[in-house]
């Protein structure tokens, strides 16, 4: 049966991504310099920024593969949306919790109503509910296109967390906002080795549940015919 | 708690994230390769 075939390149790709986070964790704790002002704790920028940055990554691709779906009616683009509607929601919820956590030891507390943090939580429950309401008892069809049309609105909020720090009053850093963040060298290549890596798992991620879920979409289908 | 801690824990809150993702994907094809088996055996049985 042709449903359970995965493409021969995901696990290559898992694999990479393995490597690569071993490499960014070494970077991490070995590689990287202590940044005089926060200290060892600023550490945890390394993997909290590619974890925001590939979230917004994901909710972008929800939104595109909505507009696919929408235009072509090809369930590869529901399936993709919401595979990366998932990974989005875990990446920010672990963004949420690591900054949460960071915050606690910089700040002094676990959670401020801040521009850039208010958005992003705001964010999180929009996609959140979004992957409720895909779990909803729909026809097929009915549910592809709300599921398409919410995934698009949705996106409204993503702009809104990548420009707060810079619109409003944050004590969140807008990170390169300035010419080359005002990182050391060894620190600039560590984010950036961290970025690359995690951008791995989210593709090997997104990819492996976009896989299983029009798996799971084409059993539903050969279900129904075997019962008519 | 000293700064290395509260590193470790975000660190660790990362990879038990993580690994609770991949446990559900794991969890899930299990669910459907129990269901190709049950439609092949449907299918062998016709």
């Amino acid at each position: 049966m042709r449903t359970n075939r995965l493409s021969p390149v995901m696990p290559l790709v898992g694999l990479v991504a393995g490597l690569a986070l071993a490499l960014c964790q070494y970077m991490i704790f070995v590689y990287a310099p202590v940044e005089q002002t926060m200290g060892i704790v600023q550490k945890i920028f390394y993997f909290h920024m590619p974890l925001a940055w590939w979230s917004l990554i994901s909710f972008f691709t929800v939104f595109a593969a909505s507009i696919a779906f929408l235009r072509t009616r090809n369930w590869k683009w529901d399936a993709l949306s919401g595979a990366a509607a998932e990974v989005g929601v875990l990446f920010s919820g672990l963004a949420l919790v690591t900054g949460s956590i960071w915050g606690r030891h910089s700040w002094g507390v676990w959670w401020t109503w801040d521009p850039r943090l208010t958005t992003t939580l705001v964010m999180w429950f929009v996609y959140a509910g979004y992957l409720v309401l895909r779990t909803l008892d729909l026809p097929r069809e009915r549910l592809g296109t709300v599921s398409a049309v919410v995934g698009i609105v949705a996106f409204l909020d993503v702009p809104l967390v990548f420009l707060s720090a810079r619109l409003w009053r944050s004590i969140h850093p807008a990170v390169f906002a300035s010419r080359g963040g005002g990182l050391e060298p060894e620190m600039k290549t560590t984010v950036i080795a961290c970025i690359v890596a995690f951008g791995f798992l989210w593709a090997a991620l997104t990819w492996l549940r976009a896989a299983q879920r029009r798996m799971a979409a084409r059993i539903d289908v050969l279900a129904t015919e075997t019962t008519i | 708690m000293e700064s290395t801690q509260w590193l470790l824990v975000a660190n660790a809150a990362v990879w038990l994230g993580i690994g609770a993702y991949l446990f559900l994907l794991a969890r899930s094809q299990q669910t459907l390769d129990r269901r190709i088996r049950h439609m092949e055996m449907l299918g062998d049985d016709k």
